[in-house]
């Protein structure tokens, strides 16, 4: 009896397993891939939770990891990870896709070393075959490399991505654009007109900007000054945004890993004080003092002096932007202007959802603008490069980029798509039903392409630490000027 | 030291050698395991040494030869540039500011915070005090808060529109004071970070000291006739001499290394517009790593050694001079 049961159990058993390997046998041929975990490393928001939850559905079978950190630590990270690579060719756990933001774009294009060159991929079918699943996502065909994309894109914003030796080593998400989001209702309070052509009438140069900003703060009551009310949230924002309507920022391209510095020329430089750095005065004339020596470049001193001349009109608050006073200020109108970005379109719906229905969105004075816009790229020691690139033509494909924006706002890099309807005449009700679209794309279209050197972000930041000093009245602007000569000189060694 | 610890038991007058215990009899008395007195105890303390050697030493000697080189990581580029990387330390302008700052925030937060944690210890140490451990409690916690938390909490108390101290200032009609662009403002701001962290815990180091201070002393002295304060003065600060000497040497190391709150307060790692609350690490870091400058970032760290070195070299002497006026 209880052999005979034995023998039945053991039957069983055998059955089960004969049944479960003939599974096995027949699970690869019917269903997918196996499973793969996606490292992302990134900043901000550039990969969007829904995208990736659309992801998910088409590929049942790829994780997404994203490991996020502010953005100059996202790119220590990189950094550390790649030279572990490069001196020891040990992979630790390395990231699948690494985004870049544009202010490194230069810095990283010096070290293709570092990156996969997308030209030697090529798409899988997987994205092709799981196109019947979600038939609205863009069908990504197999066997593309990045050649095969490049034209998709915008050519300025394709070349922040390419190293020197023409190696692709990173793909573009977004454009930034640059306009002005202002509130109709504390205009019309201030006795401006709201009408969006007509308020982008008001301000075709950085002058004019200036000089409505004044308008505007004679109608603030003395009590609102008090409390720190403004026109515009930081007026340091204007050193960017002029500074990328130029044609040359502090590097020429001349072909080389690093570009050429040119933030300084001979000029007409103060004699000053070493410890003091205020300009001598020559004993006898009275007059200040001036010798043939390096100044800042022309494009900076335009930025710089819109920027001081702004300050010095106190048309600014002097919050800074992401800050816990920048957040609660957007909704309390302690300013009535932003300089934004596509992207911060999504950040403002965010933070000051009262607001909705008081924005509308201006062109950004002196011409077209642009602030940020990354790349993705796939770190040479990825583990996954393959999952890592069929992602990265689904998540910028120009199909995916229009849903991106109609959710996010960020705007879509795919030139493509510039002439879609769906694209040119999308309107934002937060925004008064601006045709944000279409206002974007204006401004896009009338930038310049501007080269972005090695040393980008360092040479920003020393900058803006110099307008800091002047707005807090630390030092004279022509003090601090001479400070960052002294600060860039340093960095730039 | 070593007659007390072996009297009583059968143990040879001389101090033992760990090398010849073995061919002694364990003593009758059963007092512990002979050998681990031993050379057991050098498996003991393996595996700090291993991990010194390999975290603590190797670095340091990596980097001394890396402070000598213009190095990129990335491209494995190596030129060997001398002492040119020390010489622009010195010249640098930044590294002067910082290492003031740094001085500036260690005394800021180093003489009121002990002046404090005394008053505490000796309110903690007064008969007359209720829930007693209900109040040293209290006093531990803020040493056990996230020091991002604290950064980030006293960052919003010290906002410049709407910070809560501002608001107190502007009460009393005073102008805004910028908590983070005022150089001496925002030195204070962080060293009150500092002191509220770690003033309870020296409170506590204090009490622990005052409490070994045998009541005798307090009853002779209020014998001859010494108040409160004579007797806190004559008998309780004498009483503390090691105590401070040693909460001292604690705070100048904690003070060398303050990173986390002049960070958060200033947003960025250049220390603000002005480096006004850059301190010697983050003058440290914001040059190797955001600046890229591997090399020059090792002489700053070799230069941040000598002067740990010679404060080192101070802490030393004031100690031994301490320790000599206890034996007289």
């Amino acid at each position: 009896m209880s052999k005979n049961k034995f023998t039945r159990s053991l039957a069983g058993v055998a059955m089960i397993a004969t049944v479960g390997a003939g599974l096995l046998v027949a699970a690869p041929a019917k269903a997918t891939a196996p499973a793969v975990t996606i490292n992302i490393w990134t900043f901000g928001d550039v990969i969007e939770p829904a995208m990736l939850r659309a992801y998910k559905v088409i590929h049942p079978e790829v994780t997404i990891a994203l490991k996020k950190a502010d953005l100059d630590p996202s790119m220590t990270n990189l950094t550390t990870s790649c030279s572990a690579y490069v001196q020891s060719h040990h992979l630790g756990s390395p990231p699948d896709i690494a985004a870049v933001e544009v202010s490194y774009s230069g810095y990283w294009r010096a070290y293709p070393q570092c990156f996969t060159d997308m030209r030697t991929l090529s798409t899988s079918a997987a994205n092709a075959n799981a196109q019947s699943l979600v038939p609205s996502s863009s069908n990504i065909a197999s066997g593309l490399s990045a050649n095969d994309i490049k034209n998709n894109y915008l050519a300025w914003r394709w070349a922040q991505g390419t190293g020197y030796n023409d190696s692709v080593i990173g793909i573009p998400t977004d454009v930034g654009g640059l306009e002005v989001a202002y509130r109709t209702d504390l205009f019309k309070k201030a006795g401006l007109p709201t009408d969006r052509a007509k308020v982008s009438a008001l301000w075709p140069t950085w002058d004019k900007f200036i000089a409505v900003g004044k308008q505007y703060m004679t109608k603030v009551s003395a009590a609102d000054k008090k409390k720190g009310v403004g026109f515009i949230d930081n007026v340091g924002t204007i050193y960017a945004a002029s500074m990328n309507q130029g044609t040359y920022k502090y590097y020429n391209n001349n072909g080389t890993d690093a570009g050429q510095l040119v933030y300084k020329v001979q000029g007409n430089a103060p004699v000053y004080d070493p410890k003091t750095k205020a300009q001598k005065i020559d004993p006898k004339t009275k007059k200040p003092m001036f010798k043939k020596d390096w100044v800042l470049n022309p494009n900076i001193t335009k930025a710089w002096d819109y920027t001081i001349k702004a300050d010095n009109a106190g048309i600014g608050t002097r919050i800074g932007q992401y800050t816990s006073d920048w957040n609660v200020g957007m909704t309390k109108g302690t300013f009535a202007t932003i300089l934004a970005p596509a992207w911060m379109m999504d950040y403002i719906k965010g933070q000051a959802p009262t607001t909705s229905g008081k924005w509308n969105i201006a062109s950004l004075p002196g011409g077209g603008g642009n602030q940020g816009g990354t790349q993705l790229t796939i770190p040479k020691w990825a583990a996954h490069p393959q999952e890592a690139w069929d992602f990265i033509n689904w998540y910028l494909a120009p199909q995916q980029q229009l849903t991106v924006f109609k959710t996010y706002g960020l705007f879509p890099s795919t030139k493509v798509i510039y002439n879609d309807p769906a694209l040119t005449g999308f309107k934002d009700p937060f925004f008064t039903n601006a045709p944000v679209g279409s206002i974007y794309l204006t401004g896009i279209q009338k930038l310049q392409p501007i080269f972005e050197g090695k040393l980008e972000r360092a040479i920003d930041q020393a900058i803006g630490a110099g307008l800091g000093r002047v707005a807090a009245k630390k030092q004279t602007s022509l003090q601090s000027q001479i400070q960052v000569m002294i600060d860039l000189d340093k960095a730039t060694k | 030291m070593a007659d007390i610890a072996t009297k009583g038991r059968s143990r040879p007058k001389a101090a033992p050698s760990p090398w010849k215990q073995k061919k002694r009899k364990p003593s009758k008395g059963g007092s512990g395991v002979p050998s681990l007195n031993g050379k057991w105890a050098y498996l003991f303390i393996a595996p700090f040494v291993i991990m010194f050697l390999i975290f603590g030493l190797l670095p340091v000697l990596y980097s001394t030869n890396l402070a000598f080189y213009q190095y990129d990581p990335l491209s494995l580029s190596q030129t060997w540039v001398g002492w040119d990387n020390f010489k622009f330390v010195l010249a640098d302008e930044t590294f002067w500011i910082s290492l003031g700052n740094t001085f500036e925030i260690w005394a800021l937060s180093t003489f009121p915070q002990m002046l404090m944690a005394i008053g505490f210890a000796a309110i903690l140490r007064s008969r007359f005090l209720r829930g007693k451990t209900f109040w040293r409690t209290i006093l531990l916690v803020p040493n056990i808060t996230s020091v991002i938390a604290v950064a980030i909490i006293f960052g919003q108390l010290f906002g410049r529109d709407y910070g809560m101290i501002n608001n107190v200032i502007g009460f009393f009609g005073f102008p805004h004071i910028d908590f983070v662009e005022n150089s001496f403002a925002s030195h204070v701001a962080v060293a009150v970070m500092i002191t509220w962290r770690w003033v309870g815990y020296n409170s506590l180091i204090f009490l622990a000291s005052m409490l070994a201070i045998p009541d005798e002393l307090y009853e002779s002295a209020s014998l001859d006739g010494a108040g409160a304060w004579k007797q806190f003065t004559n008998v309780t600060l004498p009483g503390l001499k090691n105590t401070i000497t040693f909460v001292l040497i604690v705070g100048t190391i904690g003070g060398l290394q303050v990173y986390a709150e002049p960070l958060t307060l200033a947003g960025t790692q250049d220390g603000g517009s002005s480096h006004q609350l850059s301190t010697l690490t983050m003058y440290l870091y914001n040059e190797t790593f955001i600046n890229m400058k591997y090399g020059y970032g090792a002489a700053i760290g070799i230069l941040i050694t000598i002067i740990v070195l010679i404060i080192s070299a101070i802490n030393f002497l004031v100690t031994r001079r301490v320790a000599s006026e206890d034996k007289r």
